[in-house]
């Protein structure tokens, strides 16, 4: 495996990065050791789960409902910050005022002109 | 490592608002009138809080503490269906122990947990991990949920969604990104703009009118062929 060659889309998997193989210190090696174990745990709970022979209900995954809900209770822990407040505007107040402003001076230069008959009607259906 | 499922008794939080609902400082509320619903914001947060209390309360009471229905919106009674408040996401970890805490509940060491900066957007204590999508991890390796590539029980990306392996590939590009780019937009910058000028200075053949043989072909077009021909010069030299 000295020699490998990952493709040319792919990073190289964690177990065959040589820096995962030398001069590893012993605290890389325990925190390795360490996620293993926690990964192991995981591991088999699910799988106690899985193959649990009197199972009738979907296995349910904590992980899977804390992200669902940070993702949907963001207010709970917002803060009216400098960033915030100025994105809250530039996305939600601004957009507001320029669309009536632009929308209103674009339909109003065109009332004028076909009130005074200059107007140009592109890809007119009627003669 | 034990996770619970099932019904939970009630939460210190939860106690110690229903102590609130007993002993609370409320804000004195008008029955029905509109300015109830005005708060001014010179008050502290805590304050407001208490005052939100007070005036879900007050909601709750107007609708005789029926729970189900419009008044339920107001209820901080939580079923005690879903987990419990220790394992959902909390607040930004202000000391150590919450930090540990904080990382038993995500399954994460406690070196490796590092929450989101706070910065008031709303992340709470959810971890921040490394921005690689899915495309990047092992496809030989037997994962929980191998279309996911991810192992049950394992912190989640904020930007999950986002990084599974239908949308954004976060793996290495054969030329460094940076070159890619300028050769992409310096192709079609570069195409825009021999077009733009190419429309501002045209430049076509030469035209001139048709020129026929044949004395501008003087017995084709039905002229007397007894008669000669005008001469029709279209040169000149």
């Amino acid at each position: 495996m000295a020699d490998y060659r990952e493709a040319p889309l792919a990073t190289r998997p964690k177990t065959l990065d040589p820096a995962e193989y030398f001069n590893l210190s012993l605290n890389q090696r325990r925190a390795e050791e360490e996620r293993a174990g926690l990964r192991a745990q995981l591991k088999r709970q699910y799988q106690m789960q899985l193959n649990n022979p009197h199972r009738k209900e979907l296995i349910e995954d904590p992980a899977l409902t804390r992200w669902v809900y940070a993702r949907t209770n963001p207010y709970n822990h917002f803060r009216a910050t400098k960033k915030t407040s100025l994105l809250g505007g530039l996305f939600g107040v601004v957009p507001l005022f320029v669309l009536y402003y632009v929308l209103k001076t674009d339909r109003d230069k065109k009332e004028e002109q076909i009130k005074a008959g200059t107007y140009d009607r592109k890809f007119k259906l009627a003669y | 490592m034990h996770l619970q499922f099932g019904c939970n008794p009630p939460t210190k939080s939860q106690r110690r608002r229903s102590e609130e609902k007993n002993t609370k400082k409320t804000l004195d509320f008008p029955k029905l009138s509109p300015d109830a619903c005005v708060f001014h914001c010179s008050m502290s947060p805590q304050q407001l809080n208490m005052a939100a209390v007070g005036f879900r309360n007050w909601a709750r009471a107007l609708s005789k503490g029926k729970q189900p229905g419009f008044s339920a919106l107001f209820s901080q009674v939580r079923a005690a269906s879903g987990p419990s408040k220790g394992m959902l996401p909390g607040p930004y970890p202000q000391t150590p122990e919450e930090r540990a805490a904080a990382a038993k509940k995500y399954n994460m060491r406690v070196e490796d947990y590092e929450p989101i900066p706070d910065n008031g957007e709303g992340y709470g204590d959810y971890p921040q991990l490394p921005d690689r999508s899915q495309h990047e991890r092992d496809p030989w390796y037997s994962w929980d949920h191998p279309d996911l590539r991810r192992n049950w029980g394992e912190p989640i990306h904020w930007d999950f969604d986002m990084f599974i392996r239908n949308r954004v590939d976060t793996s290495p590009s054969p030329v460094a990104w940076h070159t890619m780019c300028k050769h992409l937009f310096g192709f079609v910058g570069f195409m825009l703009l021999m077009f733009y000028l190419g429309e501002k200075f045209p430049s076509y053949q030469p035209v001139a009118p048709k020129q026929y043989p044949y004395s501008n072909l003087h017995l084709e077009r039905g002229e007397d062929p007894e008669k000669q021909p005008e001469e029709v010069k279209h040169f000149n030299i």
